[in-house]
C-alpha cells in the first residue's frame, strides 16, 4: 500500500489540491486569506508528513525492546 | 484602470486627498467621516499653540460636559448603581445633532448643579447626624461619671490636702480657681469640666500631652464608645472615646479647651444636673429622628436622580466623547477665512475614495447645501501609512507582525504567511493530538460565545486568549495534525494502520528482541506505532525531529528570502534582486540547501541493501569546508560529491563579495551618472538657490515652507511641495557600512538562524517526554493497582493527570512553544526580507476611539 511511490504520489495529490483550492477559494475581500492560507497550510502539512515517511523508507536501526511480553505481540 | 484590490499581501494602496468642506457643514462632515473610519486628517496647525486652535472653545466646553458625566459617574459608582452598559444602545454610532450635544451640555449643567446640591445637603446632614450622635455618647457616657458619684470623690479629695488625691495618684487637682463650665454644684469648689469626643488612637497623646502641659492638675475620665462613628467626609470607620476632664480654674479649663481641639476632639456641653441632663438627651434623640427622616428623603431624592442618570450615562459618554474627538480633528484642518471653507489634508485608502465621496455627497444633501463638498486627490512625495485592513480571523495574526515593526508602504506583509506558519511552526514543537484537542476545543468554544464573551469585561489572562481565539484554533488544529504525525495522544500511540515492523514470534520475556521490517510496506501516515515504548524509540525519534527541524527551517527561511524577491520586484530596484537576493539565495542554498539534499538523499538511499556503512552528515559538512575536495572512501554518499562540494564551496565564496560591493558600487555608479548628466538632488537645489540669494538659511526652500504657508490661493499647489520630505544625499561611505553590516550579518545568520531551528526538535521532544512523565507519575500508576483502591486511585489521579496536563502541558508548555514559534517569526524569518519603516495608518475612527476608551476604563 504504502512504498517508495508514496511521497510522489503524495506530491502530486498536494499539488492538485493546491489549484483547486487556489480556484475555489471563495471570492471576495478574503479571497486572498483563503488561497494562501489553504495552499501553505497544504504544503507544510505535506512536507511534514513526507519527512516523516522518508524517515521510516530505510530506516538504519530496528526497534528494540526488552520488556516485551511475547503474548502482547500484535500480529 | 482603478488601483488592485486591497489584500492582506501589502498595504493599501492609499491616496493623500484635500477636502474643501463648506464652513456650515464642517462638523457633520468630519462626524460623518468618523463613522465611516477609513481617513486618517493630517495636522495643518502644527506649529499652533493648542489654544490658539479654532475650536478650544468647543473642546474645552465639552470637555466640562466630560467632566460633569464623568463626576456623574463616580457618584453612581459610589451609591453602586448599576449603570446601563454601552452595548445596550442600538444607535451608539449615530451622529448627534449639533442642538442634541448643546440639550446635552444644558442637561448635565443643570443636573450636575443639582446632584451637587444634594450631596452638598447630604453631607451636611450627614455631618449634623454625627455631631449629634457624638453628643448623645457624652451625654450618657458622661452622665455614668456623674451618677456614679465620682464629683463627690473629686470633691473630697480637693477638700483634704494630706489625703491620697485620687484612686489614681498622679492626678492633684490643686488649683482653686473658679470655672463656668462645669455644673452647679462643682462651681461652688470651682471644679469646672470639659467634656468631648477623641479618636481612640490619640487618647495615650492625649493624657501625657495634658499631664506636662498642666502639671497633673486634673482629673480624666473616659470610656470607649463601643459603636464607630463613620466620618461622613470620606466613610470611613474610627473608633472613637468619650472624656470628661476635671479640673480647677478658667485658665486651665480654657488650656484643656484648646489641646483637645488641636488634637482633633470635639468638645460637647454637658449638664451636670442629671435632670437637665435628662432633658438634654430627648432634645438629642428627638432632633437625631427628625434628622434621619430629612436624611432619607434626601437620599431616595438623590437616588431617583442618579438612577437616572445612570440609565442614559453610557449613550451620554459616547456623544460627548465623539463629538470632542470631531472637534479636536476639526482643529487639524485649516480655515480659509475668504471663502469661509475648512481645507483638510487626509490618508485614504484609494479603494475607499468612492465610499468616503458618497458619504460626503449625503451629507450635503442632508444640509440642503448647493456648494458640494470637493474632494481632491493631490500627488505627493511623502511616505504613505501603512493600511493593512484586518478582519477578526486574520487581526490577531497581523497584531504579531505589528508588534515588531510597521511594514514598509506596500512591502509584502508577513502576516499573511503568518496565519499558517506561525500556529505551524508552534504545532511542530507542540505536537500531541490530545493537547492539540483540547487547545482547538478551547478556543472553538471561545468563538463559538463570541458575541456574549465580547461584551463581557474578562480578566488580564482570559482577554489575551480570547484575543488570539483564531490564533489558538490554528494551533490546536495542526496539533493536531502534527500530534498524528508524532503518533503522539497524551503521550500514548495510536494503531491506525498496520505496523511496518512485526516482532520475532519466539522470543521469552526479558529477552531483549528486535523487530524487522515486512517487505516493501512501510507506515503510510507518521511515526510507527511500534516505535512507542521501545529502547531505542528516542535515538529514532531524535534523529527524525533534528532533520525534520533543520528541514522546515531551511523551508520557512526560503520563502522568507523569497519574498524579498517580490519586495525587490514590486519596489523596482533590480539592484536589490541582483546584489542582495541572488548572492544570498545562492550562499544559502550551496551550504545549506546542499545540507537538506543529502538529509533526503541519505533517507532515499537502501543503505543496508547495498551494504554501506551510511555516512555522517554533520561531518560531511563540516569536511566539506575544512577539507574541500577530498571525501574519503567510507564517508562517501555518492559518486563525484568531491567535485560538487568543491564547487558548492566556490560558489558561496564568490556570492560574499558580490553581497558585499555589488549593490553600492552600483548605487555609486549611478549616482555618479546622473551627476555628470547635471542632476541635482532636491536639498542640493535648494542650497544653490539659497546661495544664488545670498541667504545663509539653506532650508528655506526645503523644510521651511508649510503646505499651509501664506500664500493660501495656491493651497492645492503648494500641497504638492516636497514638503517635509527626506531627500537623503547619497553618502558612500553610508552606503558601503549599512552593506558590511548587512553581509557579515546575513552570513552568520545562515549559520545561526539554521541551528535556531533545531528548538523545533528540542521543545517537542521536552513536550513529548513531560506528557510520557506525567502519564507514568500519576495514570500510569494507578492503572498498576487492583481492587477498590485501584478504582479510588484512578479517579483520583485521572483528575491530578488532567488537571497537570492542562496546565503545565497545554498552558505552560503551549505558552513556551508559542513564545519560540514568534522568535523564530520575528528574527529567523523576518530577518530575510522585512524592511518595517513604514508608519501605521492611524483612522479618525469613532469605532476605534470607543474601543480604546472601553479597553482604558
Amino acid at each position: 500500500m504504502a512504498n517508495g511511490a508514496s511521497p510522489i504520489i503524495g506530491l502530486i495529490f498536494i499539488v492538485v489540491i493546491s489549484i483547486l483550492a487556489y480556484f475555489f477559494s471563495p471570492k471576495g475581500e478574503n479571497q486572498t486569506v483563503w488561497r494562501s492560507t489553504l495552499i501553505l497550510s497544504f504544503a507544510s502539512c505535506y512536507i511534514m508528513w513526507a519527512i516523516v515517511f522518508l524517515a521510516q523508507w530505510h530506516p538504519l536501526i530496528k526497534p528494540a525492546n526488552a520488556n516485551l511480553r511475547p503474548q502482547f505481540v500484535h500480529s | 484602470m482603478g488601483p488592485p484590490k486591497d489584500t492582506l499581501f501589502r498595504s493599501a494602496d492609499m491616496c493623500l486627498t484635500q477636502l474643501y468642506i463648506a464652513n456650515e457643514i464642517g462638523r457633520e462632515v468630519v462626524s460623518a467621516l468618523g463613522e465611516v473610519g477609513e481617513v486618517q486628517f493630517r495636522d495643518l496647525n502644527t506649529d499652533t499653540t493648542a489654544f490658539q486652535k479654532t475650536f478650544t472653545q468647543e473642546i474645552r466646553r465639552l470637555d466640562n460636559v466630560e467632566r460633569q458625566l464623568r463626576y456623574f459617574g463616580s457618584q453612581i459608582e459610589k451609591e453602586s448603581i448599576p449603570v446601563r452598559p454601552q452595548y445596550e444602545f442600538s444607535n451608539i454610532l449615530a451622529a448627534p445633532s449639533a442642538s442634541e450635544i448643546d440639550e446635552l451640555a444644558d442637561n448635565s449643567e443643570r443636573l450636575e448643579q443639582r446632584v451637587s446640591s444634594l450631596y452638598d445637603s447630604y453631607e451636611t446632614l450627614k455631618k449634623r447626624e454625627v455631631e449629634l450622635t457624638e453628643w448623645r455618647w457624652v451625654l450618657t457616657e458622661a452622665g455614668g461619671f456623674f451618677d456614679r458619684g465620682d464629683v463627690e470623690e473629686i470633691r473630697q479629695s480637693t477638700e483634704d490636702d494630706d489625703a491620697p488625691l485620687l484612686r489614681d495618684v498622679e492626678q492633684q487637682p490643686r488649683g482653686q480657681n473658679g470655672d463656668t463650665t462645669g455644673g452647679q454644684s462643682l462651681s461652688g469648689m470651682n471644679i469646672g469640666f470639659v467634656a468631648g469626643v477623641i479618636p481612640r488612637s490619640r487618647i495615650a497623646a492625649f493624657e501625657r500631652i495634658l499631664w506636662r502641659t498642666l502639671r497633673g492638675n486634673l482629673y480624666m475620665n473616659q470610656s470607649e464608645i463601643p459603636k464607630p462613628i463613620v466620618d461622613p467626609t470620606n466613610n470611613e470607620e474610627i473608633q472613637k472615646n468619650v472624656f470628661v476632664i476635671f479640673a480647677h480654674g478658667k485658665e486651665i479649663l480654657a488650656k484643656i479647651r484648646k489641646i483637645s481641639e488641636s488634637l482633633g476632639a470635639d468638645l460637647y456641653s454637658v449638664d451636670e444636673n442629671s435632670e437637665l441632663r435628662r432633658d438634654q438627651v430627648h432634645e438629642v434623640n428627638s432632633r437625631l429622628s427628625d434628622l434621619a427622616s430629612v436624611l432619607r428623603n434626601t437620599k431616595n431624592t438623590l437616588d431617583a436622580e442618579l438612577t437616572q442618570i445612570a440609565r442614559s450615562l453610557a449613550a451620554w459618554l459616547v456623544v460627548v466623547r465623539k463629538e470632542k474627538a470631531v472637534y479636536q480633528t476639526l482643529n487639524r484642518c485649516s480655515y480659509d477665512q475668504a471663502r469661509k471653507t475648512l481645507i483638510a489634508e487626509a490618508w485614504c485608502p484609494t479603494n475607499s475614495l468612492p465610499l468616503i465621496k458618497s458619504t460626503l455627497q449625503d451629507v450635503n444633501d442632508r444640509a440642503g447645501l448647493s456648494v458640494p463638498t470637493i474632494v481632491n486627490q493631490i500627488k505627493t512625495s511623502k511616505t504613505p501609512p501603512t493600511y493593512n485592513k484586518r478582519n477578526k480571523f486574520t487581526e490577531a495574526f497581523q497584531t504579531i507582525i505589528d508588534a515588531y515593526g510597521t511594514a514598509k508602504y506596500t512591502e509584502v506583509n508577513p502576516g499573511l504567511p503568518t496565519i499558517v506558519t506561525f500556529p505551524f511552526l508552534f504545532a511542530v514543537m507542540f505536537g500531541d493530538m490530545g493537547h492539540g484537542s483540547l487547545m482547538a476545543l478551547a478556543a472553538s468554544a471561545m468563538i463559538y460565545w463570541e458575541k456574549p464573551l465580547l461584551k463581557t469585561k474578562l480578566n488580564e489572562l482570559v482577554s489575551m486568549a480570547f484575543y488570539g481565539r483564531y490564533i489558538m484554533l490554528m494551533m490546536g488544529v495542526y496539533s493536531i495534525f502534527t500530534g498524528l504525525l508524532y503518533n503522539d495522544i497524551f503521550s500514548k500511540a495510536l494503531t491506525l494502520f498496520p505496523s511496518q515492523w512485526h516482532w520475532p514470534d519466539d522470543f521469552s520475556t526479558g529477552q531483549s528482541v528486535e523487530a524487522n521490517l515486512e517487505g516493501s510496506y512501510r507506515y503510510p501516515f507518521g511515526l510507527d506505532w511500534n516505535w512507542h515504548g521501545t529502547d531505542n524509540e528516542l535515538l529514532f525519534s531524535n534523529s527524525l525531529k533534528m532533520k525534520l527541524s533543520i528541514l522546515l527551517g531551511w523551508a520557512h527561511m526560503t520563502f522568507s528570502l523569497c519574498l524579498s524577491y517580490i519586495n525587490a520586484r514590486h519596489f523596482k530596484s533590480p539592484i536589490d534582486i541582483w546584489g542582495n537576493f541572488v548572492p544570498g539565495m545562492v550562499f544559502f542554498q550551496s551550504i545549506f540547501g546542499y545540507l537538506v539534499f543529502t538529509i533526503i538523499y541519505k533517507w532515499c538511499v537502501d543503505w543496508i541493501a547495498i551494504k554501506k556503512q551510511p555516512p555522517s552528515l554533520l561531518n560531511m559538512l563540516i569536511y566539506m569546508f575544512l577539507q574541500p575536495g577530498t571525501v574519503a572512501e567510507d564517508e562517501k554518499l555518492y559518486s563525484g560529491q568531491e567535485t560538487v562540494q568543491v564547487i558548492l564551496v566556490l560558489v558561496a565564496v564568490i556570492c560574499v563579495p558580490i553581497l558585499l560591493l555589488l549593490k553600492p558600487l552600483y548605487l555609486r555608479w549611478e549616482h555618479n551618472r546622473a551627476r555628470a548628466m547635471g542632476y541635482r538632488g532636491i536639498g542640493e537645489t535648494s542650497r544653490f538657490s539659497a546661495l544664488d540669494d545670498e541667504n545663509e538659511d539653506g532650508n528655506t526652500m526645503n523644510g521651511g515652507r508649510d503646505s499651509m504657508g501664506s500664500d493660501r490661493e495656491a493651497a492645492a499647489m503648494v500641497t504638492q511641495d516636497i514638503g517635509d520630505e527626506e531627500h537623503e544625499e547619497f553618502e558612500f561611505s553610508e552606503v558601503m557600512i549599512h552593506q558590511v553590516i548587512h553581509t557579515i550579518e546575513f552570513c552568520l545568520n545562515c549559520v545561526s538562524h539554521t541551528a535556531s531551528y533545531l528548538r523545533l526538535w528540542a521543545l517537542s521532544l521536552a513536550h513529548q517526554q513531560l506528557s510520557v512523565v506525567l502519564w507514568d507519575m500519576t495514570l500510569g500508576n494507578a492503572f498498576g493497582m487492583t481492587g477498590v483502591l485501584g478504582v479510588i486511585m484512578v479517579v483520583v489521579f485521572f483528575y491530578v493527570w488532567f488537571f497537570l496536563s492542562i496546565a503545565i502541558l497545554c498552558v505552560m508548555e503551549g505558552t513556551s512553544a508559542m513564545l519560540h514559534s514568534l522568535r523564530l517569526h520575528w528574527v529567523e524569518a523576518m530577518s530575510k526580507h522585512f524592511m518595517g519603516d513604514g508608519i501605521m495608518f492611524q483612522p479618525f475612527s469613532f469605532k476605534l476611539l470607543l474601543e480604546e476608551e472601553e479597553n482604558e476604563g
